[in-house]
């Protein structure tokens, strides 16, 4: 079903691109070429170094007649097949009509208001961890409603596993004091994931973001319903601050820490932590996340986030520094550090049989605009 | 012969008459009036500009492109160049909003970051984005006058209003007597150290106003950096519908 659903949306992309042969002459191609090295250190002696490269390939085509066509296409080398594999990221069409934007087809859906963590994001799945997991782009019909400058209500069914489970969402979105609120219901589908039956879940969501003196501050609380008692709750609160050096050079913080029922931190987490998991879900876990960015000059800057389990103390730490090169040319080495014992949320687990998890990683690479 | 020598003598005495009421003129024009003729030249109600920053540090220089709509209390940039293609910002009286183009999303930004260098530039967003008339933020007074690269000049200061939010304390302009266009001011914080300094590199008389089409922002604080705006195109007036500068066009 899924495979029909990406022939129809193809097959109506190409209509309309060729039988607007005007608009095809303006047909621009750009996108974004990364070339890694990446190693990871499991013991002192057991380290793993390949090469990974990637391709974000676009085509801008100009809007008609307040329609809009968008392709984007993720093209990389799985490490686990050691195959090329691609991934379309978009692949859709827009509408804009009077009153309510139509966009059907392969799109980004995303409910970011600006933390690192989002536990009322239409796909639960972190931001910071892992931008590539493709959990964003969905097979979708979204529906937005325009009230005003800053206010609309958007609907969305999206099909993750074909036309017969549908996803449904339903977000609200306004400005109210110089804070911006949203108000978001996500009803995820049944769904066999790995012989096991995962049942219909709903959850409900509100965030606001807005400033406090010379602060940032954001917060977001969700519920997430359960067919046999009372339901999950989980709250995020954090904020940002810029501090301005003497020489002219800034560093910016942010921190924010999450409150969520471990049953539900796997999805936030994304897939590589899920080993960790296991044990006793009632319990809430206190997650702690921290990043400084200094700007070094107009062309680099340095950041280090860090991540931290409060229950069990284990924590990552990810150094980064990028520096851009020259106009389409960007120089980026990212690490992550792994602290904590063997049975602990982010702590590095090298024991036979089990789930590998290593102590570091670093990646070193170039990023080519074009 | 002495008819001859009273009509000259008149003569003389009108043009120093004349000199000295033009002289007078020009020097009895207040601060305020300065700045006016200077806001009513460089600000508009609606703009439409194409404009690319070359952003110099050292021997190194990137250029990024963006297009723009404005009016008196609103903008909106697009960049175009390929590193940023599609990266959007909406400034609505204070508030900043940015699209970013891959996961197309709609984040507000803190207000903090009003301050920050826009897309690594020298010119922040407030620099870039502030559409307001210098009359209603600053008090403004004249504290010489000066020729600057030939041009006669007047040079005011100006002192942020009580209460006013604004990115510089205290301005320092050199103003056109002719053109009454800016072309070089300083920007000082309230402890008075200079932050910046921007110069006009060329001036074009576009739609019956002189306007900046290429500056230069150098951050004080600094070594060896600046950035250089250009405008290569740009509409005053144009007519921009109403929906333009919202949440909704961003997407």
């Amino acid at each position: 079903m899924k495979k029909y659903f990406s022939i129809l949306i193809l097959t109506m992309m190409f209509i309309l691109l060729f039988a607007t042969t005007t608009i095809f002459s303006k047909v621009e191609i750009g996108g974004e070429l990364n070339m890694n090295l990446s190693g990871v250190l499991f013991r002192e002696s057991e380290a793993l170094v390949y090469p990974q490269g990637s391709l974000d390939l676009e085509l801008y085509i100009p809007p008609f007649d307040n329609n809009l066509i968008k392709s984007a296409v993720y093209l990389y080398n799985n490490p686990t097949t050691g195959q090329f594999d691609f991934m379309f990221k978009k692949l859709y069409f827009k509408h804009k009509f009077d009153k309510l934007q139509l966009t059907v087809g392969r799109q980004p859906i995303s409910w970011s208001f600006g933390s690192m963590l989002n536990p009322v994001d239409f796909t639960l799945g972190s931001v910071v961890m892992d931008e590539e997991t493709g959990s964003k782009y969905q097979n979708a019909i979204e529906a937005y409603f325009p009230i005003n400058w800053n206010s609309s209500i958007t609907a969305i069914a999206a099909f993750p596993n074909g036309f017969e489970n549908v996803k449904w969402g339903l977000r609200g979105r306004t400005m109210l004091e110089g804070y911006d609120l949203t108000l978001n219901y996500v009803r995820e589908p049944e769904e066999n994931s790995a012989e096991t039956m995962i049942p219909v879940s709903q959850r409900i969501g509100i965030s606001a973001k807005g400033d406090l003196g010379p602060f940032g501050i954001y917060g977001a609380l969700g519920y997430y319903f359960e067919d046999n008692d009372d339901g999950d709750l989980a709250y995020l609160i954090g904020g940002d601050y810029s501090y301005f050096f003497e020489a002219g050079n800034n560093i910016y913080f942010q921190l924010e820490y999450l409150s969520i029922k471990k049953d539900n931190l796997s999805s936030i987490l994304g897939p590589f932590f899920a080993g960790n998991v296991t044990n006793n879900l009632n319990e809430n876990i206190g997650l702690i996340l921290g990043m400084a960015n200094y700007e070094i000059d107009e062309f680099s800057q340095i950041n280090l986030m860090a991540i931290s389990s409060l229950n069990d103390g284990s924590i990552i730490v990810i150094p980064g520094y990028r520096n851009q090169l020259s106009n389409n040319l960007s120089f980026n080495l990212s690490t992550a550090i792994y602290f904590g014992k063997e049975d602990t949320l982010f702590g590095p687990n090298v024991s036979e049989g089990t789930q590998k998890r290593p102590k570091g990683m670093i990646s070193i690479g170039l990023t080519y605009s074009f | 012969m002495r008819k001859v020598k009273g009509f000259l003598l008149i003569g003389i005495i009108m043009s120093i008459l004349f000199s000295s009421l033009m002289v007078i003129t020009a020097v009895e024009m207040t601060a305020e009036e300065i700045i006016n003729k200077r806001d009513n030249n460089e600000y508009f109600d609606t703009a439409q500009m194409e404009a690319e920053m070359i952003i110099v540090s050292g021997s190194r220089k990137i250029t990024k492109t963006m297009v723009a709509l404005t009016d008196k209390k609103n903008s909106l940039a697009e960049f175009t160049n390929s590193q940023d293609r599609g990266t959007k910002f909406l400034k609505r009286e204070d508030d900043l909003w940015m699209f970013f183009p891959d996961a197309e999303e709609i984040i507000k930004i803190s207000g903090h970051m009003l301050n920050q260098g826009m897309m690594g530039s020298d010119f922040s967003y407030q620099d870039v984005m502030e559409s307001d008339k210098l009359t209603d933020l600053y008090d403004f007074k004249i504290i010489k006058e000066e020729e600057l690269d030939g041009r006669p000049c007047y040079v005011l200061e100006g002192i942020a209003r009580e209460g006013v939010k604004v990115s510089y304390y205290r301005r320092v302009s050199w103003i056109d007597k002719e053109r009454f266009i800016g072309l070089k001011e300083e920007l000082y914080a309230q402890s008075g150290r200079l932050l910046k300094e921007i110069k006009v590199n060329k001036i074009e008389e576009i739609e019956g106003r002189w306007v900046s089409i290429d500056s230069v922002m150098e951050n004080k604080l600094r070594k060896d950096t600046y950035t250089e705006f250009i405008i290569t195109q740009i509409n005053f007036n144009p007519e921009i519908p109403e929906e333009t500068f919202s949440l909704q066009n961003l997407r």
